[in-house]
């Protein structure tokens, strides 16, 4: 289940939907515009004909299409937040606690590690690679969301609340943006991603921890 | 203005009949001018958005005013713009189309004006105190939109305006409502009214149901605000969501219906025939009314307060309305089959309605889906989404209807060429300025940032974004010759200039005080082609 993670999962779902969509579009744009050129008034005060008697039965089928289509997009969404669940409570290798502020970032990794960082230092959220990582998101102040848009996911960060949620990553570093209108600095409420190998992972966590202690 | 039926030119101007005539017709006039104004305004302060967002870099306004800008844009769009016009169109025209001297209770109607005209002028007088006006968006989230996130008298005055703007709204809606049971001359049985008449009777159901839900949330904002703490972190922010929503989903059908139902009428007669599939018109709209109060929180798939059951309800909700949407999209088009096509400038903006709406549509059905809404929730895709419902969807249904309908209301014609250039340039710039948007947001740009990193690849598509917002604006200016142009050197337009097919056509331009001197018989849908092509009784 945890491999792929988010991003793959995206992909499963949004590629079908998007060439449904675009199919979708042709057919009803070109089949408008072949009416338009076919039934064109040749004087400007033609006669209208008959309108065909296979109409009422072509509304039908259309109307069974557009369910059938709308049967099978949701039975792709349906499995696909299956397993974007089954990331947020399968056992994962690292846990992760997000703070979101006005207008800055905060992650604890336990043990004391902290990392934060605002809109004029912007905090590196450091994870391991390939492996999944919970989190448990909450807010200081305000509103916020956690997007990172290389996972193609995002969560809101509201305060009072916890929500949790899983994550895999893999090796391309990338930034994170704060996606809840916030106030003044929610434009630039950044935060860099760094996922490392699992043993540079813990090489990192361990020297944090250390520096933590003393 | 006060014109004599079948004059061509208007007689004194009318100022106290301005004020305080009950006319429904003026009424909606009232209306409709204040929305245009502030379409205009708006509308400058979205090419200052797009201005400063041209490139990186914070060049034109402060994160602060940029905030205050893209508020009150949206505020102003939805609250005093398109809600009030699909209201001022149905409130003219439903009387006139089921043969009504007036509406069911004229003064309620006038006063529902007012309320919304006041609502505007608090809302924008929020701009000259000293915090500025509202800056938490069109919706106001707490805590943000609480005293503490967004202090100051401005903000105040936001949510006192909304208050206004939703109890004007209802009051003419419902009026309109009862109208449209209890007014239709003898012969216009319900389901023989037009489809525009449709439209609006669902448009006002959904108004008269959910925009009282709108005060509510608005009062409780206005209570937490004054310090009551109804609405504390915890489990108040996210009930404030779910009464926001329940108005918020509804109030883009009642954006939007009132302009399809103009199409279908514009439609049906530059095509020459009756609209194909009135019954399926009827259920679909019904299905979207009902369907529109059981999808509201497809706005909040990636809150995390909703548990997997229920978001997964939301997506099959929100799906299903796909159906009704294929259902009016064959009725139209099918409409057309069998016609002969009039290409003039109200069909025009009706065909690029049908077109451009599509991708507002299916962009909608993408994001129905709560993995792809977990990407592109709250970035420029979902700008993109609503600005191709609402600009080149509704408005150009809206133009549609204005184009249309200018003769009647006026007793002039507007110019053809002029008109043609307007459609051109405004499908052009429409296209150049949203389009991208779908592109940068599924890229990673989140909506309202006054600004963007110049690393972050952002900035071509806000370049070409920003190019079009100016060729919009020069369509507009198009447009606004053509009025000019068209009301200085008249050309009569008489009763009937396209040969309609409903009650309107059948009585003066514009129409008198209580609207018919007589009646034709009305045994059908379409009354006056039944008069045209001499049906006997």
């Amino acid at each position: 289940m945890s491999e792929g993670g988010t991003r793959t999962d995206f992909g499963s779902v949004w590629t079908p939907y998007l060439y449904i969509a675009v199919a979708v579009a042709a057919l009803v744009l070109g089949t408008m515009l072949w009416v338009v050129v076919r039934y064109r008034a040749r004087e400007v005060d033609g006669a209208t004909g008959d309108r065909p008697s296979w109409l009422k039965r072509l509304e039908a089928g259309w109307i069974v299409v557009v369910a059938a289509t709308v049967a099978v997009l949701l039975i792709l969404t349906f499995r696909s937040q299956e397993r974007i669940a089954a990331l947020g409570s399968d056992p994962p290798a690292a846990s992760i606690d997000v703070t979101a502020f006005q207008w800055g970032w905060r992650f604890d990794y336990g043990s004391g590690v902290a990392v934060i960082g605002n809109s004029e230092r912007i905090p590196t959220l450091v994870v391991p690679e390939g492996e999944l990582v919970r989190f448990t998101l909450t807010s200081r102040d305000v509103i916020h969301s956690f997007w990172i848009p290389e996972e193609r996911f995002k969560r809101d960060a509201f305060p009072g609340r916890d929500t949790e949620f899983g994550l895999v990553f893999d090796d391309a570093p990338s930034t994170g943006r704060c996606a809840e209108f916030c106030g003044l600095d929610h434009y630039r409420m950044d935060f860099r991603v760094l996922p490392l190998p699992p043993a540079e992972y813990a090489d990192w966590l361990g020297r944090k921890a250390a520096e933590a202690r003393s | 203005m006060s014109t004599v039926p079948g004059q061509l030119r208007p007689v004194a101007p009318d100022l106290p009949g301005a004020f305080l005539s009950t006319d429904h017709k003026r009424t909606a006039a009232k209306l409709a001018w204040l929305a245009f104004g502030l379409f205009a305004l708006a509308g400058i302060f979205a090419l200052l958005m797009r201005t400063e967002l041209a490139e990186p870099g914070l060049q034109v306004v402060s994160s602060g005013t940029y905030d205050q800008l893209f508020t009150m844009h949206g505020s102003l769009m939805i609250y005093f713009v398109m809600t009030p016009l699909a209201l001022a169109l149905g409130l003219y025209f439903l009387p006139l189309q089921i043969g009504a001297a007036d509406v069911a209770a004229p003064r309620l109607t006038s006063f529902g004006f007012w309320l919304i005209a006041g609502g505007a002028a608090t809302m924008l007088t929020g701009f000259l105190t000293d915090g500025g006006a509202g800056r938490a968006g069109w919706t106001a989230y707490l805590p943000l939109s609480g005293q503490q996130g967004t202090p100051g008298p401005g903000m105040d005055m936001w949510v006192i305006g909304v208050i206004l703007a939703a109890s004007g709204a209802t009051l003419i809606a419902a009026t309109v409502l009862v109208t449209a049971f209890r007014n239709r001359a003898p012969g216009m049985s319900m389901f023989r009214i037009p489809p525009f008449c449709l439209t609006i009777v669902f448009t006002c159901l959904m108004t008269v149901t959910t925009f009282p839900v709108l005060v509510v949330a608005m009062s409780l904002l206005l209570a937490e605000r004054l310090g009551a703490g109804v609405l504390e972190p915890g489990g108040g922010p996210a009930l404030y969501q779910h009464l926001f929503w329940f108005y918020g989903h509804p109030v883009v059908y009642i954006m939007f219906f009132p302009f399809l139902g103009a199409v279908a009428e514009v439609v049906a007669t530059f095509s020459r025939r009756r609209l194909f599939g009135y019954n399926a018109l009827v259920i679909s709209l019904l299905l979207f009314t009902g369907g529109s109060m059981a999808v509201w929180a497809h706005h909040m798939f990636a809150t995390g307060v909703l548990s997997l059951p229920l978001n997964n309800w939301f997506a099959f909700s929100s799906h299903l309305l796909a159906v009704p949407a294929g259902m009016e999209y064959f009725a139209l088009i099918a409409t057309m089959v069998g016609g002969a096509i009039l290409l003039r400038t109200p069909m025009l903006f009706a065909l690029g309605f049908l077109a451009q709406f599509l991708v507002g549509g299916l962009t909608g059905i993408l994001i129905g889906s709560p993995p792809v809404d977990y990407h592109v929730h709250d970035s420029y895709f979902i700008v993109g989404h609503f600005h191709y419902t609402l600009f080149a969807g509704s408005l150009f249904g809206a133009l549609a209807g204005f184009y249309y309908w200018f003769p009647k209301v006026t007793g002039a014609m507007l110019r053809e060429s002029l008109g043609k250039a307007h459609f051109v340039l405004l499908v052009i710039g429409t296209n150049l300025t949203f389009f991208p948007m779908l592109l940068v947001g599924y890229a990673g740009m989140p909506r309202r940032v006054a600004d963007y990193p110049p690393e972050a690849g952002f900035s071509t598509d806000n370049l070409i974004s920003s190019i079009g917002a100016g060729v919009i604006a020069i369509s507009m200016l198009v447009f606004l010759a053509n009025l000019i142009v068209s009301l200085r050197r008249r050309e009569p337009a008489g009763d009937d200039p396209w040969g309609g097919q409903t009650l309107e056509w059948a009585t003066s331009s514009p129409p008198p005080r209580l609207n018919f001197r007589s009646l034709p018989p009305i045994r059908s849908r379409t009354p006056l082609l039944d008069l045209r092509e001499g049906r006997e009784p």
